[in-house]
C-alpha cells in the first residue's frame, strides 16, 4: 500500500498535463441532455468518447446502460490466489441528470478554475472522468490484472429508482469483485453504508372527477396536505434504530386567489433499519387514509424509491485503504450515508464505496459549478483505490 | 461549372469529414501546417471552452492543428489570461507590427493573424460560440484537405439565439444576411447567393489566397473576403460546409444596423472598384441613428472610417518573416 500512497501526488501532477482532455469530455457529454429515462443521446456520447479513448470494448445493455471495458492483463479469467483476484472491478457513475431537454441551456461555461452548467456536479464530472479513464491510465502508464468495467448507469435518479445499476448487476456475465461509485461532490466525502430509505409522494386532488362526494364547503388541497404534515410531525420516531422523516418537496395550486385543487408532498423515510422504514411507511399510509376519508378527498400515497439498508464494516480493507488513500492525498475523510448506487452493490454482497470527485456549489441548480483543480485529486484517489483493489489489498481475508 | 453544379459539388455536411484520422493523413500527405485563429474582445465566458475542446480533440488526440492563436482587440475582462492558461498563444493586436498605425476591429485581428501564425491553412472562428464543437474546425478543413482546387471554405448552420434569459430560441438570426447582403448579392453577383451564410464568422482559407487580399478592419471583412476571392479566383475555389447549429449571442437592432452600415460600405467600395457602378457623390462615414428619450429624439452618430489593410504580402516585415522575395509579390 505504501508504494501506491507514494505515487499519489505524482498522479495529481501528471493528470494536470491532460486537463484539456478531461474537461473536454465533461463538456461534450454534459452538453448532451440526459434526463432520467431519456439518457440515450448522452449514453451514445459517452460511448463515442470511450471509443475515441481506445477502450477495449464498448456497448449498451438492454437497460441502455453504457458500458466500456478496459481489459486486464490477467485475461479476466478469475482464479487468482484468493479465488477471485481477476474478477472485474466496476467503476460506476449515473448518467442521468435532474434537467430535462427543454427550457434549460445545456451549454457549459469553462473558466480558468471552474466549469458551470446544469448537472455538472451531479453527475457529469464523474461521467466525463469515466469516459477519459483509458487515456488517463495510458498517460500514467498504469495497467491492471483485472478488467475494469466503466459503467454509465441509466435511470438512477428519482423515479428511475436505480433501475439501471440493478439491471446491470443482475445480468452482468461475471461476478464483480468490487464497486466504486463516483459522485460529483464532495471530494473528501465517502460512503460505505446506505440507510434504508422509502421515498414517497402524497398527492391530494379535490377536483370533481377525483372525489366521490359533492361537498358543501370545498376543501383546499394545500390545507389537506398541511394536516398530513402536522400528523407526520406528531409521529414518535425512535432513537434506536435511528429514524427520521424528511419533508423535501411541496407544490400545489394555480393562483393566489383560488382554492388549490391539487397539491403534492414529497417525503423520505430514512433509517438504518429496513423494518423501521416499513413500519413508519405503514403509519403514514394510515394517516393518509384517515385524512382522505375525513375530508372526502382523493388523497393518495405512492412509493417512488425503495433502498435497503446495507453497510460494509468500517474495518473492511476496502474502507481502510480508501481512508488511507484520501489521507495520503491530504484529504480529511468524512463518511456519510449514500443514496447512490452503493446500496445496490452492498445488498448483493459486492464490496463497494462511493467517493466524491471534486468541490463546487449549486449542485442541483442550472448554474451548478465545479472546481477543476480538486478534480485531479479526486481522480488520483480513484486510481489509487483501483490499484489497491487490483493488487488484492482490499479483499477480505 | 454551372451555378447548380457549384451548389451541389461545393456544399458539404460536416459529417462527411468526421473521420479525423483520415484528415490527419491528408494533412501529412500534403505537408501543410494548420493554424486556428480566434479573434477576441471580451470573450471570457466562451474562449476557454473553445480552446479546451480544440486543443484536446484536434491537437492532443489527433494532430490536425499545429497551433491555436488568440488575437485580442484589448479585452477588459479575463479573456487573455484565461486563453493563455489553457495553452493558446495570445497576442494583443496592437503589439503585432507595432510600427503600423493602430486600428481596432475584427478584420484587423484576422489580418494580423496572418503575420503571427505559421499555418499554410488558417481557420478563423468567432470566439463567442456557446455550443462549440471541434467539428467547427475539422469540417472547415475537410474540403481544403480533400480537394486541391478548393482554397476557401465558409460555414453555414442553423442560428438559434441565446437570449438574455439564457433560453435558446430555435429560430432567428442572420438578419443582416437576409436584409442586406443577400439582396446586394442578388443585385450584382447572383451566383454568390449560393453561399448560404456569407457573413458567418467561421471560415478557413489557404494562406496563399488570404495574404493577397485586402482586409477591412471591422465587420466588412467577411464581405470583402468573399468578393475579392470571387473576383480573383472565381467561385470554384470556394466551398461551404453545414455545421448544423451554432448558438451565438443575440444583438439588438441598433447593433445590427451598425454592422449593416459597415457591410454596405464595404460592398459599395468593392463594386466601384470592380467598375460595376460609379458613385458620383461622397459616401459618408457616419451612421445616424435616433433614440427616443423623454421629450425629444436624440441623434446617435456612429463614425466608421472604413480603413482597410493592404494585402499582407505587401508588408515588408511579412515578406522578411516568411522569406518571400520581393519579386514574388503579386
Amino acid at each position: 500500500m505504501d508504494e501506491i500512497l507514494k505515487k499519489l501526488p505524482f498522479f495529481v501532477d501528471q493528470l494536470k498535463a491532460i486537463k484539456e482532455t478531461v474537461i473536454s469530455s465533461i463538456v461534450l457529454i454534459g452538453q448532451t441532455p440526459g434526463p432520467t429515462s431519456g439518457e440515450e443521446a448522452r449514453a451514445d456520447q459517452f460511448l463515442d468518447r470511450l471509443s475515441c479513448e481506445g477502450v477495449d470494448e464498448a456497448g449498451k445493455d438492454s437497460m441502455k446502460n453504457a458500458i466500456g471495458i478496459i481489459k486486464g492483463k490477467g485475461g479476466g479469467k478469475g482464479g487468482g490466489k484468493n479465488g477471485k483476484s481477476n474478477d472485474p472491478i466496476l467503476l460506476c457513475a449515473h448518467l442521468d441528470t435532474l434537467f430535462s431537454d427543454d427550457d434549460v441551456d445545456h451549454n457549459y461555461i469553462v473558466r480558468k478554475n471552474t466549469i458551470t452548467g446544469p448537472g455538472v456536479l451531479d453527475n457529469t464530472v464523474s461521467i466525463g472522468v469515466l469516459a477519459t479513464l483509458p487515456t488517463i491510465l495510458r498517460h500514467l502508464d498504469i495497467h491492471f490484472s483485472s478488467d475494469i468495467v466503466l459503467a454509465g448507469a441509466t435511470q438512477s435518479l428519482g423515479r428511475g429508482n436505480l433501475r439501471g445499476i440493478r439491471h446491470l448487476l443482475n445480468t452482468y456475465s461475471r461476478p464483480i469483485r468490487c464497486g466504486i461509485i463516483m459522485e460529483g461532490e464532495k471530494l473528501g466525502h465517502f460512503s460505505y453504508y446506505s440507510e434504508g430509505i422509502i421515498r414517497g409522494e402524497i398527492s391530494c386532488d379535490i377536483s370533481p372527477k377525483a372525489t366521490f362526494f359533492t361537498q358543501k364547503y370545498k376543501p383546499n388541497a394545500i390545507l389537506v396536505l398541511n394536516e398530513v404534515i402536522n400528523e407526520l410531525l406528531g409521529l414518535n420516531l425512535p432513537q434506536r434504530p435511528r429514524c427520521r422523516i424528511i419533508i423535501g418537496t411541496i407544490s400545489g395550486g394555480h393562483k393566489h386567489g383560488e382554492i388549490a385543487v391539487s397539491a403534492r408532498l414529497g417525503f423520505e423515510i430514512q433509517s438504518d433499519s429496513d423494518e423501521m422504514v416499513k413500519k413508519v411507511y405503514g403509519k403514514i399510509e394510515d394517516i393518509v387514509e384517515g385524512i382522505g376519508h375525513e375530508h372526502s378527498v382523493a388523497l393518495k400515497i405512492e412509493t417512488i424509491t425503495v433502498q435497503n439498508a446495507a453497510a460494509l464494516k468500517y474495518g473492511h480493507p476496502l474502507v481502510k485503504n480508501a481512508v488511507g488513500i484520501m489521507r495520503g492525498l491530504g484529504l480529511k475523510p468524512v463518511s456519510e450515508s449514500s443514496e447512490s448506487e452503493l446500496s445496490v452493490f452492498l445488498s448483493r454482497n459486492i464490496p463497494a464505496l462511493a467517493l466524491g470527485m471534486t468541490t463546487g456549489k449549486n449542485a442541483h441548480l442550472e448554474n451548478a459549478t465545479m472546481r477543476i483543480n480538486p478534480m485531479f485529486i479526486g481522480i488520483a484517489q480513484i486510481i489509487g483505490l483501483l490499484l489497491a483493489i487490483d493488487k488484492g489489498l482490499c479483499d477480505e481475508q | 461549372m454551372s451555378n447548380r453544379d457549384w451548389l451541389r459539388e461545393n456544399t458539404f455536411h460536416h459529417s462527411t469529414f468526421r473521420d479525423i484520422r483520415a484528415l490527419v493523413e491528408k494533412k501529412k500527405k500534403r505537408q501543410v501546417r494548420i493554424s486556428l485563429c480566434l479573434p477576441t474582445l471580451n470573450e471570457e465566458k466562451t474562449i476557454a471552452k473553445q480552446i479546451v475542446i480544440m486543443k484536446s480533440e484536434l491537437m492532443t488526440r489527433y494532430p490536425l492543428l499545429d497551433e491555436i492563436v488568440v488575437i485580442d482587440s484589448g479585452s477588459t475582462d479575463n479573456t487573455c489570461e484565461v486563453a493563455a492558461a489553457y495553452g493558446a498563444n495570445v497576442y494583443a493586436a496592437a503589439d503585432i507590427l507595432p510600427e503600423l498605425p493602430v486600428f481596432k476591429g475584427k478584420g484587423e485581428n484576422l489580418w494580423k493573424a496572418l503575420y503571427v501564425t505559421k499555418g499554410d491553412i488558417i481557420i478563423y472562428l468567432d470566439a463567442d460560440i456557446t455550443n462549440i464543437h471541434h467539428r467547427f474546425a475539422y469540417a472547415l478543413l475537410g474540403p481544403l484537405l480533400a480537394h486541391d482546387h478548393i482554397k476557401y471554405v465558409k460555414a453555414f448552420y442553423d442560428r438559434p439565439l441565446a437570449g438574455e434569459d439564457a433560453r435558446i430560441r430555435p429560430t432567428g438570426g442572420g438578419r443582416v444576411t437576409e436584409l442586406v447582403i443577400r439582396p446586394m448579392f442578388s443585385l450584382f453577383f447572383p451566383e454568390l447567393t449560393q453561399i448560404l451564410q456569407p457573413l458567418s464568422g467561421e471560415y478557413a482559407g489557404c494562406r496563399e489566397l488570404l495574404e493577397t487580399i485586402h482586409f477591412p478592419i471591422g465587420y466588412g471583412v467577411e464581405t470583402s473576403m468573399i468578393l475579392d476571392i470571387y473576383e480573383k479566383w472565381g467561385l470554384d475555389v470556394i466551398a461551404q460546409v453545414d455545421l448544423d447549429s451554432r448558438v451565438h449571442r443575440n444583438q439588438d437592432t441598433k447593433a445590427l444596423g451598425k454592422m449593416a452600415f459597415v457591410i454596405m460600405k464595404t460592398f459599395l467600395k468593392r463594386i466601384e472598384k470592380y467598375d460595376l457602378v460609379k458613385i458620383n457623390q461622397t459616401v459618408y462615414n457616419e451612421l445616424i441613428q435616433y433614440q427616443h428619450v423623454p421629450g425629444q429624439y436624440q441623434k446617435d452618430t456612429f463614425r466608421i472610417e472604413g480603413h482597410e489593410r493592404p494585402p499582407m504580402i505587401d508588408i515588408p516585415e511579412y515578406r522578411r518573416k516568411f522569406n518571400i522575395p520581393d519579386d514574388d509579390v503579386l
